[in-house]
């Protein structure tokens, strides 16, 4: 009975090492693939944008390396980039992180201003001495997907009256509701455009960015741990988070197309 | 140190049991002695003791497991969701270091490549700020009902305007018209005094009346456009309204309405050709 118990609590024992062990082992694995995720998307960006240059003399060399040079091919960079967008026939947004600001653009015209009160940025993108990434941004990203906590389009139905006897007229709507706003636009170069809204102060405010927030993560995570279980490096996104007032945030978020057009200077 | 000295007072106990009770049970076969009886009560009641004791460690026990469970669950949890991404932050490393050479500074070299990005730039800037225009124009901002009028490149007048509802309307047959004002750039097509509204069909459907034939004259309606109403295409105009309790507000079928002392001066400052920016 007694060798029994003495069995069971060491076969309970090694089960748990084990599944210690196990369970270490792959939070080791996923964060070191993880980890190998930002090297990869470098390389790639690398590979899709860096230009080759034959000119590798000394002074050529020297010259990459300065911050004024690299400074002004950045300013480039991001006048090439708002040009192209202001020749397309399309409602674009340009992010200035130099400035803190987000402006709304139609064709050169600039509609509308709004002050960032906050923002981070992948270390990738702060890279300003990579030459791809430069390049990268010399071109406006194209946003493919976005996640937000409003409406892009507030539609209401309504389903037209038979005669004029159910005809109500309209009533005056109610703009006093203040819903939270936060969005990911997720573009095509890969890199994520995190909006965040400034005001904090209120609970439900404080828990519906907390719920956007976590959503993200989870299938982030999600999507990393197939990856991670296929043996291959989970996808990684550079991102830009900013935080604006929310009625800026709402007017960026439905003034841009769907396949809107961004153009960042970091 | 509270947990070690219980459990080595329960061990003691355990040992005093182990040590007693079976003996008691061989020899009498499971049934006490009456001589024994005041030794077999505290005997029982010191099992009892010991049982009792025993079922809250093992009560303790597994809290104590279940808590430790929960706690590093929670804490691998939080570490994947929270703490990988932030050390992907710290994986690349800065594969070149910046300068700030002065030597580099003088070379005749970096001079023609800083002076040609220079001119590059210059070039950049003056092409980009040509696609504002001179003249007058005017921008909606649709999400806050709100234009503003721009006259030399400078802000001349702004106020609260009216936009599109975004109403679905949907008739029994499943024909649909959505109320929004669109987005861009347009231009003043047309400028017009003391307007009168052509009634399209959504608007007698909208109320539930019957269709009049196209050149009906019951699709005009004289006096709902205000004074002035300027025509941006596709039937889209800024025009005034009779409905002022609702400027400011979302309530429209697309087009903007103004109230009537900025639409007159909208209309006085905007010529034909003039650009609408709408977003």
């Amino acid at each position: 009975m007694e060798t029994e118990v003495t069995k069971k609590k060491s076969r309970r024992k090694t089960t748990f090492i084990l599944l210690s062990c196990v369970i270490s082992a792959f939070v080791i694995y996923y964060s070191v693939m993880s980890m190998k995720g930002p090297a990869q998307k470098l390389e790639e960006i690398k590979k899709e944008f860096e230009t080759k240059t034959t000119d590798k003399s000394d002074i050529n060399r020297r010259i990459i390396k300065d911050s004024a040079y690299l400074r002004l091919l950045k300013e480039r960079a991001f006048l090439q980039s708002s040009i192209v967008l202001a020749e397309t026939d399309s409602i674009y947004l340009i992010i200035n992180l130099a400035d803190s600001t987000a402006n709304i653009g139609i064709f050169g015209v600039v509609v509308h201003k709004a002050k960032l009160s906050e923002f981070q940025i992948s270390k990738i993108l702060k890279m300003s001495n990579e030459s791809a990434i430069l390049s990268m941004l010399a071109t406006p990203l194209t946003i493919s997907h976005s996640f937000a906590t409003i409406k892009k389009e507030p539609v209401i139905f309504q389903m037209a009256p038979k005669d004029t006897s159910e005809y109500k007229p309209d009533i005056m709507p109610d703009t006093t509701i203040t819903e939270p706003v936060n969005y990911i636009l997720e573009t095509d170069k890969g890199v994520r455009i995190y909006v965040y809204q400034e005001e904090n102060a209120k609970i439900d405010d404080r828990i519906s960015q907390f719920k956007f927030d976590l959503n993200s993560r989870l299938n982030d995570t999600w999507s990393a741990l197939k990856s991670v279980a296929a043996f291959k490096v989970p996808d990684y996104h550079p991102f830009i988070k900013i935080k604006l007032p929310r009625t800026d945030a709402k007017i960026i978020y439905r003034a841009l197309p769907r396949s809107g057009q961004i153009a960042v200077f970091s | 140190m509270l947990w070690t000295n219980k459990l080595s007072e329960m061990e003691d106990e355990k040992i005093i049991n182990e040590g007693t009770q079976p003996e008691i049970e061989k020899s009498t076969g499971g049934v006490y002695p009456e001589n024994d009886r005041s030794i077999d009560m505290h005997d029982t009641t010191l099992w009892e003791k010991f049982r009792a004791r025993k079922v809250l460690f093992g009560i303790a026990r597994f809290l104590f497991i279940s808590i430790c469970t929960i706690v590093v669950v929670f804490s691998l949890i939080l570490f994947i969701l929270y703490g990988v991404p932030v050390l992907k932050e710290f994986a690349p490393k800065q594969t070149k270091e910046i300068a700030d050479n002065k030597d580099l500074k003088k070379d005749q070299d970096y001079k023609k490549k800083i002076g040609l990005i220079t001119k590059d730039i210059q070039r950049l800037s003056l092409k980009y700020n040509t696609y504002t225009p001179g003249q007058s124009y005017i921008v909606v901002n649709t999400t806050e009902n709100r234009f503003y009028l721009y006259k030399n490149k400078q802000l001349i007048r702004e106020g609260s305007c009216s936009t599109g509802s975004y109403k679905k309307l949907q008739t029994a047959g499943g024909k649909t018209w959505t109320f929004k004002t669109p987005r861009g750039k347009f231009t003043i097509e047309n400028k017009r005094t003391h307007p009168a509204w052509h009634r399209p069909d959504w608007s007698f459907i909208e109320e539930g009346e019957p269709i009049p034939p196209k050149d009906s004259p019951l699709r005009w309606e004289a006096r709902v456009l205000g004074d002035y109403a300027m025509d941006l295409g596709d039937s889209y105009m800024i025009h005034g309204t009779i409905y002022k309790r609702f400027l400011g507000m979302p309530v429209t079928h697309g087009c903007v309405r103004l109230n009537d002392e900025d639409l007159e001066f909208v209309f006085n400052t905007l010529n034909i050709g003039s650009k609408v920016y709408i977003f």
